[in-house]
């Protein structure tokens, strides 16, 4: 054995030091709370009995067999297609409106990324405000061109926490896509405007293209994003009115703290992990397929 | 002729991808606009039909919230500031180290660099129950430290993810003249690589604050009183008496002021911290 190696070696097992504490943090505030989850949704655990004892696939049953969860699924499900496809869309008309405007002022890209800043619980608050029925400025001025809009009330609810949603995200799918469209170089745009004759057509076919790994990312983090969606629906509507707006989040978070449903609440967390996991590991293939 | 025509076309073009900028931003930060200024009017000036754009500015309101007798706004501003300051370092501490092996020695840069860049891609609310139990039992619960080890939890994926990019981005060379200077490993971390993370430092920082801030479900579930943060405490003044507009709307205005500030300056970083994700994950 070489002196060399041996010293690469030693260089490896330092640097395996280094993970230790990362890796046993996490271990520690990741690994075990899924382990007790992973136990739990198999026991009777109440607030009582924090311990439980075993009892099959009861909460698993319960939990599947419940049409509310079914019904809070598919309002994730559905949330989460409409706003990815509403945000990414905008984003990109935008990208391609607004990235000659951009290239060289910095502060305006920063202006149009405010709400991304803001904590969207907080953002569900001030929409609550500004979309008051009788006081806040939206409503109160459409009264005043004669439409009377209760964008809270329940036939406008679902647009409503749509809205809000697309508003307040579509500038990190749009700081995303014109992140990359700024990386493209400036030589291949001369090159694809000089094709004169189809101008805009041909700067789409080659730009795009160039933007795609881009737009993966995009659409798989706000997907999760949206499908996870707590926060502005929560300060919003609570859920309701009934469960007309109860996402999967918020379903789990009632059936823990509100109906003291445990077993049945970390039973559909674990359910929710493994389509999480899935779809994690669909994306991942997805990416490193295209590299 | 046609050059003018053209040129005529090109400032039209000009011209429409101002209006639909003005148009964006002031559709996007229209919530946060009018919070602001609601926060600045009397009460007779909220009320005011049709709405006031232009009012002398009052700052009784938030005289109201910092005064508040039910809700001790300014402790749970405290809260936030404590919580997202230790969530920050304590997420720093934890992967500069980590970085630093995944892309000097690759160790661990197959498997623990994505399973933990995924991470972020969980619902949060599947660790929400069990860490509720865990917190009861070792006392974590109301605390700041519990939610400031959340904060680190949610934070550690991005501040990996930036700094394992900063690590490949200084020249081994540098790490080199250190190692036949006869430094360990630890040596290097501290004396070259350390003082050249100053930019990517800063990164993380303006990131995790900002997130850790911003968080909100956990902060719901596991603080009753004493820990409460900025953004589950600011709800308190639209559900315990009704809604009293101008308090709310300054609560609201300290509560997304310090990441709305920051965020000006970090934004570039989430494009990158983004991409670098996912070109490395």
């Amino acid at each position: 054995m070489s002196n060399a190696t041996s010293f690469e070696m030693k260089e490896r097992a330092a640097a395996r030091v280094l993970l230790v504490p990362l890796c046993l943090f996490m271990a520690a505030l990741l690994g075990f709370p899924t382990l007790i989850n992973l136990w739990y949704s198999f026991s009777d655990v109440s607030f009582q009995n924090m311990i439980g004892s075993f009892v099959g696939l009861d909460n698993y049953a319960a939990a599947l067999s419940n049409p509310k969860m079914w019904q809070a699924l598919g309002f994730s499900l559905k949330f989460a297609v409409i706003c990815t496809t509403l945000q990414v869309v905008a984003a990109l008309v935008l990208v391609f409106i607004l990235h000659p405007l951009l290239a060289k002022r910095p502060w305006m890209t920063a202006i149009l990324m405010l709400p991304m800043m803001v904590s969207p619980a907080l953002m569900g608050v001030m929409y609550r405000l500004i979309l008051n029925e009788f006081t806040g400025p939206i409503p109160v001025y459409l009264e005043m061109m004669g439409y009377g809009v209760n964008f809270l009330g329940r036939g406008n609810i679902y647009k409503t926490v749509v809205a809000i949603e697309v508003l307040q995200w579509t500038p990190f799918a749009f700081l995303i896509l014109l992140t990359a469209r700024q990386t493209i170089s400036y030589e291949l745009e001369e090159a694809a405007a000089v094709d004169g004759a189809t101008g805009f057509r041909s700067t789409l076919h080659i730009l795009l293209p160039m933007m795609k790994p881009a737009l993966v990312i995009v659409v798989f983090v706000r997907f999760i994003d949206s499908f996870r969606v707590f926060d502005h629906i929560y300060v919003l509507t609570g859920g309701g009115p009934g469960n007309l707006t109860t996402s999967i989040s918020i379903y789990i978070y009632k059936l823990f703290f509100v109906q003291n449903t445990l077993g049945e609440a970390v039973a559909v967390s674990i359910l929710l992990l493994m389509m999480s996991l899935a779809l994690i590991v669909a994306a991942m293939r997805l990416v490193v397929r295209r590299n | 002729m046609i050059v003018s025509r053209r040129s005529r076309f090109d400032s039209v073009l000009h011209a429409s991808r101002w209006v639909v900028f003005v148009a964006v931003a002031l559709l996007v930060n229209f919530p946060v606009l009018s919070t602001i200024l609601t926060s600045f009017k009397t009460n007779a000036d909220i009320n005011a039909y049709p709405p006031k754009w232009i009012f002398e500015p009052t700052l009784e309101h938030y005289r109201a919230v910092l005064a508040s007798p039910n809700i001790d706004y300014s402790h749970y501003i405290m809260n936030s500031i404590v919580i997202a300051t230790v969530g920050t370092i304590f997420a720093i501490v934890l992967t500069l180290p980590a970085a630093y092996a995944m892309a000097r020695q690759r160790v661990g840069s197959s498997w623990l660099l994505p399973l933990i860049t995924n991470l972020r891609a969980l619902p949060l609310i599947i660790f929400a129950i069990p860490f509720y139990f865990m917190y009861k039992q070792v006392g974590l619960l109301d605390t700041r430290l519990g939610l400031a080890l959340i904060a680190c939890v949610i934070n550690i994926p991005i501040a990996l993810v930036l700094f394992v990019g900063f690590v490949q981005d200084v020249p081994r060379e540098l790490d080199d003249a250190a190692k036949i200077d006869g430094a360990s490993m630890w040596k290097t971390l501290w004396h070259v690589v350390l003082p050249l993370s100053r930019p990517v430092m800063l990164a993380v920082f303006l990131l995790s604050f900002i997130y850790s801030w911003n968080e909100f479900l956990f902060g719901l579930i596991l603080t009753t009183k004493s820990a409460v943060p900025v953004t589950v405490g600011a709800t308190f003044f639209v559900t315990s008496r009704g809604i009293e507009w101008g308090p709310t709307a300054a609560a609201m205005t300290i509560g997304i002021l310090p990441p709305l500030i920051l965020g000006l300056f970090a934004y570039p970083y989430i494009g990158k911290s983004m991409l670098a994700g996912a070109v490395k994950g």
